[in-house]
């Protein structure tokens, strides 16, 4: 039906405009118009990207430093480059004194694998994991001096992986225990990302307590969200590691990684397949996701999509090898395609956050700040005796 | 402690300020009634009076200070002109003059011809081409160098470029309309589904190129140790290069790595007689394995071009591309979209373990490597059996102002974007600050569009130089570090800021203020009674 709907609002105006044409030429362009507007619609990202923010520090949240570097282990493992991956972490438990194991990070009661390893890179570390830094980073302005590694280079066909851990509440992530980032701050900046045209899609996740309030504020396009529980809800950890002595890694980060580990690079897994495993049970938390932002199918988005590598590869026919001496230069390549050309429906899903009266309430809070003000002038001028 | 005494027992710890208040108390009870406190030249209304219209004035005299210092600096834009720049459009007309060599051939009817399907074209596929005109000039040859031209020949096989000058053969006479829009309008032809156009790289003033020959395992029998790349570079890369100098500025690096496994493994797969590895379309997509190649140094920040040769090791030999029935095609080389392209170079078996290639071997793969340049910098294809007949220009004029204009409407659209989502996001997000370098940015900007939207531009390397510029600056102006708006802050913080702050200073000034219009008040009324 939709479809047919479509139909008829592409090729009305063709035929409209163009009389000359004979109907059949008209509706060849109009249905190839349509077909290639929906293989846009499937997926029409070239490259991938990834910014996994780990935001707190100290040794007691070892556990935080590991479900960052677990996406990172994931997404690295799924196909994007280490070049295509920005890394914060606010602290270095794989150097901490009281590390047991010097130079790894276990996300595991058993050490069965070190997330440290031999080949990582992180870009912003300690300090420089800040919210100011954060923001830069994702709207690109940042200073002329910043190296390329700490930088997102993407464009209007990039699809961005954005993790974020750490301790949060209602509407804020703290960093480093000395600041915090408010959901507004990020719904502002992937706001100012796709007006500059920097993502083609965006799947933000964020494992912290009340974390689905962080993604509630976001207004832009193209943003599928989800995160680890409800507002007035605390995420827990894991579990904890004896000989480290500190929890190793949180509960919905442990959950989603362990999905993804049967996900390989030619994986078809879509996101809904994720998203219908969650399990409060498990996770001990409810995730949440939202999709209203999102105008594919959630199960025709692929895992891939977001934290893969390359999108297409298209295998170019050159011509036979010839000599520079001779007269005539052949055509130079011509290029087949090999992408998926899937035709598909676009269905919205809703998922809307019940966030109103938060206005109210702030509303009522800065008026009772002003009336107890009030009382208390009133107060101190009716006790003095003169 | 010199004021303990003083302190009559109350059994408060001693602050300068209690002992003084009980020391003042004591000296007035000293006196006692025989002085009244309103008759102390300190306690006289006037000069409660003043103390407390000082604090005023103060409060008021501040209020400036702490507004400039707490507001941000927010400049006013453009942003009429900004708006205004909505409704413009490029000129870039083509004229096309069609060349009557012999009157006995229907010439007139050609431009007429040609002209119907350009207007055709212009309706069908209106992004780019409603804003190209075209002038028809049927007169014979013309001296401008701009124009490009027609004419039908006996003197060619197939139809040939030299220039701006397409000759067709009679015998194909009902293609020359065809043949010369496809030529000057190539993204405009409805091409099949799968075009080539997500492979072009973001438009960028500067490219890095890495040109890098990968051998998968040097250890493993065979190496290539060396390879004449300036050589080739010079041969096949350099006249592309220079013929595009006014479009980008390219910096060139390569280099030869002697272990570069694969993520997967290819599949083994008997064909005929050979047994081949073969890569599937999928293996294509995961090839390049980014965790443990390095492929380009990151010394700036211009986006790279990554051109790799990638020799398998001994055991891997022949690797070939399979299409989707598992068969191997005979091409080698593919793309990877805005990043790159990719070279199999399977040597025969006989070559010895250590080897230096040479144009027998890299000839093939350069040529390769300039198709996929080509491809990825947006140059269109030349038409099936169209040949060009400079043989040292890689790209005909057609080709290279087809790009130019291309890129020209790219970036006009780009920049006015840029400029009007800096107009929306300062209006929208109101702690964002403007400054100085940011508002003359997007003036300098605006101007260089508003240079480019009321010209009439049929150098269309002019128009990309004012293009490429508005675009620079408009980005420039975007990503300006100054930009970054201050954090979200609620009102309720703002109170938590302030509130203990001035509350304390503010009570004691009210309660005064309050007990001295009181006491007027009660004079006055008693000043009425009387």
């Amino acid at each position: 039906m939709r479809l047919a709907t479509a139909f008829i609002v592409f090729v009305l105006p063709f035929f409209l405009v163009v009389e000359a044409l004979d109907a059949e030429t008209v509706e060849e362009f109009a249905v190839r118009d349509l077909f290639n507007r929906n293989v846009n619609a499937e997926s029409s990202h070239t490259n991938n990207w990834a910014v996994l923010v780990c935001a707190s520090r100290y040794w007691f949240n070892y556990r935080h430093m590991a479900n960052a570097l677990g996406m990172y282990r994931t997404v690295k493992r799924l196909g994007i480059p280490d070049s295509n991956i920005v890394l914060m972490l606010a602290d270095d438990a794989a150097c901490n004194s009281r590390n047991h194991f010097p130079g790894c990070v276990f996300a595991n009661r058993g050490h069965a694998l070190d997330l440290y390893g031999e080949n990582i890179e992180v870009d912003y570390r300690g300090y420089e994991v800040t919210v100011e830094n954060f923001l830069r980073l994702l709207t690109g302005r940042v200073e002329p001096s910043v190296p390329r590694s700490k930088r997102l280079l993407t464009d209007d066909r990039s699809n961005i992986f954005v993790y974020m851990t750490g301790h949060g509440g209602d509407e804020f992530l703290k960093f480093q225990d000395s600041e915090e980032i408010s959901a507004f701050d990020i719904a502002d900046a992937f706001e100012q990302m796709w007006q500059k045209k920097r993502y083609n899609e965006i799947f933000f996740m964020i494992d912290t307590c009340q974390a689905n309030t962080m993604y509630s504020k976001f207004y832009s396009p193209n943003i599928l969200a989800t995160g680890s529980s409800r507002i007035r809800e605390n995420s827990y950890s894991y579990e904890n590691d004896d000989d480290v002595g500190v929890s190793v890694i949180d509960s919905y980060t442990h959950f989603v990684l362990e999905y993804l580990e049967g996900v390989n690079k030619t994986s078809t897994t879509s996101m809904k397949d994720l998203f219908d495993k969650y399990d409060p049970e498990i996770i001990r938390s409810h995730p949440g996701v939202r999709s209203d932002l999102f105008h594919r199918p959630l199960e025709r988005t692929l895992i891939t999509d977001f934290f893969g590598g390359v999108a297409h590869a298209e295998v170019m026919h050159t011509g036979p090898p010839h000599l520079p001496s001779s007269t005539l230069v052949p055509p130079l390549a011509q290029v087949d395609s090999i992408t998926e050309d899937e035709h598909m429906q676009v269905e919205v899903l809703h998922n809307p956050m019940d966030g109103t009266g938060d206005h109210w309430v702030g509303l009522y809070r800065a008026w009772g700040a002003v009336g107890i003000m009030g009382l208390l002038v009133a107060w101190a001028t009716l006790n003095t005796k003169w | 402690m010199p004021c303990g005494k003083e302190r009559d027992g109350d059994g408060y710890p001693s602050t300068t300020t209690t002992t003084r208040r009980a020391g003042l108390i004591t000296t007035m009870s000293g006196h006692g009634s025989s002085k009244e406190p309103s008759t102390l030249t300190f306690e006289r209304p006037s000069i409660r009076v003043w103390i407390l219209s000082s604090y005023l004035v103060f409060v008021v005299l501040a209020l400036p200070l702490w507004w400039s210092t707490t507001s941000i600096e927010r400049l006013s834009l453009p942003t009429s002109r900004v708006d205004s720049l909505g409704s413009k459009e490029l000129h870039l007309p083509i004229s096309v003059a069609v060349d009557v060599a012999r009157p006995r051939l229907p010439s007139d009817n050609l431009a007429q011809k040609i002209r119907t399907l350009f207007e055709l074209r212009k309706e069908t596929i209106p992004a780019l081409y409603s804003r190209l005109e075209l002038a028809m000039d049927s007169s014979r040859g013309t001296s401008l160098p701009d124009t490009y031209s027609i004419s039908l020949t006996e003197d060619v096989e197939f139809p040939t470029i030299r220039g701006r000058h397409l000759s067709v053969p009679i015998h194909q006479a009902n293609r020359a309309p065809d043949l010369l829009l496809d030529l000057l309008t190539p993204y405009g032809t409805p091409s099949p589904p799968g075009t080539f156009h997500h492979l072009v790289a973001k438009y960028s003033p500067r490219y890095r190129l890495a040109f890098t020959l990968l051998n998968e395992d040097a250890a493993a029998g065979r190496a290539v140790i060396g390879w004449d790349v300036a050589e080739m570079l010079s041969r096949w890369i350099a006249p592309v290069l220079r013929q595009m100098s006014e479009l980008h500025n390219f910096t060139i690096e390569s280099q030869i790595r002697f272990y570069a496994p694969l993520a997967f493994e290819p599949l083994f797969l008997n064909n005929g007689n050979d047994l081949i590895h073969g890569l599937t379309q999928e293996n294509l997509k995961v090839f390049v394995n980014s965790a443990e190649w390095t492929l380009a140094s990151s010394v700036s920040n211009d986006p790279v071009l990554h051109f790799v040769v990638f020799v398998p090791s001994m055991s891997r030999t022949p690797l070939r591309i399979l299409d989707d029935t598992s068969q191997p095609i005979s091409s080698n080389s593919f793309v990877l979209p805005q990043w790159g392209g990719i070279v199999l170079l399977n040597l025969p078996p006989d070559t010895p373990s250590k080897l230096r290639l040479t144009e027998a071997e890299l000839d093939h793969v350069f040529i390769g490597f300039r198709a996929q340049l080509l491809r990825l910098v947006g140059a269109s294809e030349l038409p099936q059996d169209v040949r060009s007949s400079e043989p040292n220009r890689p790209l005909t004029d057609f080709q290279l102002d087809t790009l130019y204009r291309q890129r020209t409407f790219e970036n006009a659209g780009s920049s006015k974007e840029t400029l009007q989502s800096i107009v929306k996001l300062v209006d929208q997000i109101s702690n964002m600050p403007v400054g100085q370098d940011v508002r003359n940015d997007v003036l300098e900007a605006l101007s260089a569009l508003e240079v480019l939207y009321a010209g009439v531009w049929s150098v269309p390397a002019l128009a990309l130089q004012h293009s490429s510029r508005a675009l620079t600056l408009a980005s420039r102006a975007f990503f300006n570090p100054g930009m970054l708006a201050l954090l979200y802050f609620p009102a309720e913080h703002k109170y938590a800021v302030y509130t203990p702050l001035f509350a304390p200073v503010a009570v004691p000034l009210l309660v005064t203020l309050l007990r001295e219009v009181l006491a007027w008040k009660k004079t006055r009324k008693a000043r009425n009674s009387t």
